[in-house]
């Protein structure tokens, strides 16, 4: 998959995880909601490595230094998708 | 503490720089209304907050806000690429350009530098979740006025995500109020405030 692609499904995927993360700040005991939960964090987990092993580090414990650094960040043209 | 993610939490991409709606949009980085205030509310407010969904909440949905700051922050980053002092000078971005350049600053469109006097953090909890609730309405008019405002879709779409969380989040908060009336006295709310008396 390109940048792109990857970064299209991430934000898909870390959407409906956020979604339901603050629905259930407000549903606490909602298990369904739960169970859906964690079929996306699946989903995220191999997303995030296929991403970081090709792209660079997500989130800056993971990997610091030069590749930290890299270009595109998030708000540069190109940077999000 | 907070850990940054770098990616946007939606996809920002502006083919053609528009200096005029840069100086529209930068209302929902610094304005009254926009997504800094926002953040610093419930990030704020939440200390004060008595029940653990309400602690979620506030925090979940603070933090969520600096992501959309962050997302304004890029749609004015790239609408003000690339400009020439004539485009500047007519599209009347020459107000903002002559204090700021094309530096991101957090400001009202009407020139309103981002002041604490447009939030609350009163350390009540129904008088918190309504003001929260009327934010989040207040961003969602905003929201709908630049799109009254703008045409180009590259802008339209991540302005339209933004406006459909403050649609959300308004629910939530809803339903935090009823959650915390729910613990509360239902025979008078307010013969007691359980973020202050014990």
């Amino acid at each position: 998959m390109t940048r792109g692609m990857i970064l299209q499904r991430l934000d898909a995927v870390q959407f409906a995880m956020w979604e339901l993360h603050l629905y259930m700040d407000t549903h606490p005991d909602d298990l369904a909601a739960l169970s859906l939960y964690k079929k996306y964090e699946e989903m995220n987990e191999k997303l995030v490595c296929e991403y970081e092993e090709q792209f660079g580090p997500l989130y800056g414990n993971s990997d610091p230094g030069a590749s930290w650094l890299k270009n595109p960040w998030p708000w540069d043209l190109g940077g999000s998708c | 503490m907070f850990v940054y993610e770098k990616k946007l939490q939606y996809p920002v991409k502006i083919t053609n720089p528009n200096p005029k709606y840069a100086q529209i949009i930068i209302s929902q980085y610094g304005g009254p209304d926009g997504e800094l205030g926002a953040s610093l509310r419930y990030l704020s407010q939440r200390y004060s907050m008595p029940f653990p969904e309400l602690k979620g909440l506030l925090t979940d949905v603070g933090v969520e806000e600096l992501g959309h700051l962050e997302m304004i922050g890029a749609i004015v980053y790239q609408l003000t690429r690339n400009l020439t002092p004539e485009e500047i000078k007519r599209s009347g971005f020459d107000t903002y350009f002559v204090d700021h350049t094309t530096g991101v600053y957090p400001t009202a469109a009407s020139g309103m530098p981002w002041t604490a006097a447009s939030m609350q953090s009163k350390g009540d909890l129904i008088t918190d979740l309504s003001e929260n609730m009327a934010a989040e309405q207040k961003a969602r008019t905003t929201y709908d006025n630049i799109l009254r405002l703008v045409d180009d879709p590259d802008v339209r779409e991540p302005i339209k995500f933004l406006r459909e969380r403050e649609i959300v989040h308004f629910q939530r908060f809803g339903e935090g109020l009823r959650l915390a009336t729910d613990k509360m006295d239902c025979k008078n709310f307010y013969a007691f405030n359980p973020s202050f008396d014990k």
